[in-house]
């Protein structure tokens, strides 16, 4: 892993400097940004988008993409209000009954995938339309509202002193880091992503894989929408609409390749607090909306095009 | 009559390794000119230096009796010389006629493509052919093998081809089909088209060739008239040295049956194979490329299961529907393509080694990386890889080392049946000996082998057994000591595969 492993670890340096310069940069700009309460806003805020980043990150190590993770949190978004506001179940039982749908949506990615061999650009943009439909379709355009305290302090409360969802958060990482470094399936995720036909040849379970990634990647889609829904306290169907770039520029931002067979959930993690803070102190500091996307796409075009020219020097 | 194109004391190298000394080849018009010789004995490389697409190191080309220099394929083309490759480049999303005349189309006087021109050009070039229902109109993709061929040759002619070299033409194509490429071939020949051709079907060549060269390991053993030659003869004159001599062949004491294969059949790629492998002997199988060798090994090996017939280990009767049921079943196979199916290579040696076993290097599906590294490095002693470390990326390997790491691999898995496809392509002398020796030493543990194998010598100098296989099917089985270049070249290349021998097998 010496030489891989090196190509990444400077990737990260790079881009842990440039974390580090954009912090000092964003303080010196606003007073308002170098503070806890903002910068646990901040990660509060990111949550989602880091949760889905996880198995994203499994996903485009393999060769993937899976485009329809904002509309999965969509649906699911809905489902939870109508299961508890329309169909009238405990709330709980909504949540479970949503994130069950997720895992569902996720797994029919997989399917499509691996059985009918449809490229997980084309299926994964036929669900994306597809999940949105339906969230479209159950919702008929009404929020639902009114969720209870108690739920309210998954997404707005905090446990010692931290907001509740970045534990939530932090536990999904780790399984991450854990599962893609030191696993079987973390092992065989970097082989089918660098040669699937080897991995085939060597009685490597690839379909298996594959399947229980989309999978996972719907589940905590559906996770996500929860902490999402918790978070607002309100249910639309427009929800996650659009997550999925942001989610792919973390994953990439943080030096997964995206013809797979590279990558790391650390260099996701850091990304992904990149782009969170350059949006919060370009705000801050009176950029507009516009001008953050911006700078967001020129940083990840300057950090692919970085870690492409260290990569060339690691290849003999 | 001077020759069209001659080749005078061509050679050739890449980097150290020489694949032409000192070539003569001489083509007059019209004749038709075989070229024979193994894989791997320099055809290739001296169809590219005749059509400008590698430069000689030493020697002279000339046309028409006067030396010339190609800067590259474009200028061969415009001396008219042209070369229809075994894998044909043409765009199958193209029509026929846009195919014929792609970079050089007819243009109207206000540069505008002539379709009418092209269309009617193409047309005519095809008559001459002889293939008056192919459509100009037809996307290429729709066609068959051998009406691509034919459009190739159009294509060829429409630039005007006095040379045209067929690369082994006749490899994807039924019999009749073959009979009709012959026909138009003689055409061409009495145009004063100088045709080369390559192929290693004998009766081919005694039905068209007018006079054959035979390359052997980069030399020319020289040219003579269909009429001097016999198939045997060239099949020694291609085969050439004491084979017996070069190979390190131990002798070993054939032990219990390991693998029975009974009727084995996978629809479309192999048909009914039955034969038995013993523990310390080694099988080899010989036959040309597309006889159904790899895929034979491969229907045993799970990739693409069996549809009929049974598949026994240690006497009792398997199921291998997969890759996974192989290796636990004790059978472990080296694929001929080493970068595509044998290794990960952008990935470090030890994750290599370990990868067939992953299930069994692991605590709660945790991997034992202290295991593993243990592992990698005995191999690297126990193979004499030349690597940095048990973390070096095999991509970054010599190929005689990245052929040691698949070794390392599959005997990882502790195999009782070993299948060897190609186990010394493209790799070295100096580890192609290592890994001939090594298989010696496994036949004496007890492992049995299947060995496949392009190169004659090396079938006949490692293998107890050979089968012969053809279309798909068994063509024979010959013991070592009757095994003669002439006896199982003639097997591979028999037109039709003689019924007894199949049963023969046990």
């Amino acid at each position: 892993m010496a030489a891989v492993t090196r190509i990444l670890i400077r990737h990260e340096t790079i881009l842990g400097i440039l974390f580090v310069i954009a912090l000092f940069v964003m303080a010196a700009q606003s007073d308002r940004f170098f503070t806890t309460a903002n910068l646990l806003n901040q990660a509060r805020l990111m949550t989602e988008v880091g949760l889905i980043a996880i198995p994203m990150t499994f996903v485009i190590i393999t060769g993937g993409i899976d485009l329809s993770v904002g509309s999965i949190m969509g649906l699911c978004a809905i489902l939870v209000g109508v299961f508890w506001q329309n169909v009238g179940l405990p709330l709980s039982a909504a949540i479970g009954l949503s994130l069950v749908a997720g895992t569902l949506a996720g797994f029919a990615n997989g399917i499509i995938i691996t059985r009918f061999r449809v490229p997980p650009l084309i299926a994964t943009l036929a669900t994306l339309a597809l999940y949105r439909g339906l969230a479209e379709g159950i919702s008929q355009a009404r929020s639902v509202r009114g969720y209870p305290d108690w739920f309210a302090q998954l997404g707005q409360g905090e446990i010692a002193g931290i907001p509740t969802q970045l534990w939530l958060f932090a536990l999904v990482a780790i399984a991450g880091i854990f599962i893609l470094r030191a696993t079987t399936f973390g092992r065989t995720t970097y082989a089918i992503g660098n040669n699937e036909a080897a991995a085939e040849f060597s009685g490597l379970p690839v379909e298996r894989t594959k399947l229980l990634i989309y999978t996972a990647s719907g589940f905590i889609s559906a996770l996500a929408a929860i902490v999402f829904v918790s978070r607002v306290s309100t249910t639309r169907s427009d929800m996650g609409n659009g997550i999925e770039l942001e989610v792919i520029t973390a994953v990439v931002l943080g030096g997964t390749s995206i013809f797979g067979g590279r990558g790391m959930v650390i260099g996701t993690l850091i990304g992904l607090c990149l782009m969170q803070i350059l949006q919060n102190g370009l705000s801050l500091s009176g950029v507009r909306g516009d001008g953050t996307t911006v700078v967001i796409g020129a940083i990840l075009i300057v950090a692919v095009l970085i870690s492409n020219i260290l990569g060339r020097f690691a290849n003999d | 009559m001077t020759p069209v194109i001659e080749l005078a004391g061509v050679s050739k190298a890449f980097g150290p390794v020489k694949v032409l000394t000192g070539v003569d080849f001489a083509l007059y018009p019209g004749e038709v000119h075989a070229l024979m010789g193994e894989n791997g004995a320099g055809k290739s490389t001296m169809i590219r230096i005749a059509s400008g697409d590698h430069r000689a190191d030493e020697g002279e080309i000339r046309l028409d009796g006067e030396a010339r220099r190609f800067r590259g394929p474009r200028e061969a083309q415009e001396e008219g010389i042209a070369v229809v490759h075994q894998e044909l480049l043409l765009f199958p999303s193209l029509s026929v006629a846009e195919n014929i005349f792609l970079g050089h189309q007819p243009k109207t006087r206000r540069g505008f493509v002539d379709w009418g021109r092209m269309r009617r050009e193409a047309r005519e070039l095809l008559d001459r052919l002889d293939c008056p229902q192919l459509d100009v109109d037809q996307r290429v993709a729709k066609l068959s093998v051998a009406d691509r061929q034919r459009v190739e040759i159009a294509r060829a002619l429409s630039r005007k081809a006095r040379v045209l070299i067929m690369d082994e033409p006749t490899a994807a194509l039924a019999e009749a089909d073959v009979q009709r490429l012959l026909d138009v071939i003689r055409r061409l020949r009495e145009d004063g088209v100088a045709i080369v051709y390559v192929s290693h079907r004998m009766n081919e060549i005694f039905a068209i060739a007018d006079r054959i060269t035979v390359l052997r390991d980069g030399t020319s053993t020289g040219t003579y008239p269909v009429s001097e030659v016999t198939e045997s003869s060239l099949v020694s004159m291609m085969v050439g040295r004491d084979i017996h001599q070069l190979f390190p062949k131990i002798e070993v004491e054939r032990g219990k049956t390991r693998l029975e294969v009974r009727n084995l059949s996978r629809t479309g790629l192999v048909e009914d194979i039955s034969f038995d492998l013993h523990a310390g002997e080694i099988l080899g199988i010989a036959g040309l490329v597309g006889s159904g060798r790899t895929e034979l090994a491969q229907t045993i090996f799970g990739v693409t299961p069996a549809t009929s017939g049974e598949i026994k280990v240690d006497g009792s009767p398997r199921k291998i529907a997969s890759v996974r049921d192989a290796i636990a079943n004790g059978i472990a196979y080296v694929p001929e393509d080493r970068g595509l199916h044998g290794l990960v290579r952008p990935q470090p040696l030890r994750e290599n080694v370990t990868m067939a076993i992953l299930d069994r290097m692991t605590k709660f599906s945790v991997i034992d990386t202290g295991r593993e590294q243990r592992m990698a490095k005995e191999a690297i002693d126990r193979f004499a890889i030349r690597a940095r470390d048990a973390r070096q990326r095999v991509g970054q390997l010599s190929g005689g080392n990245q052929q040691k790491v698949v070794l390392a691999k599959w005997l990882a898995t502790d195999p009782k049946v070993l299948i060897l496809d190609e186990p010394t392509r493209g790799i070295d002398i100096g580890a192609k000996t290592e890994i001939h020796r090594l298989m010696g030493e496994l036949a004496r543990k007890g492992i049995a082998i299947l060995m496949i194998s392009s190169e004659l010598p090396e079938v006949l100098g490692m293998s107890d057994r050979i089968l012969v296989m053809k279309e798909g099917r068994l063509s024979a089985v010959i013991d070592r000591k009757d095994a003669t270049p002439d006896k199982v070249g003639a097997a591979m290349m028999r037109t039709r595969p003689e019924p007894a021998a199949a049963g023969a097998v046990r």
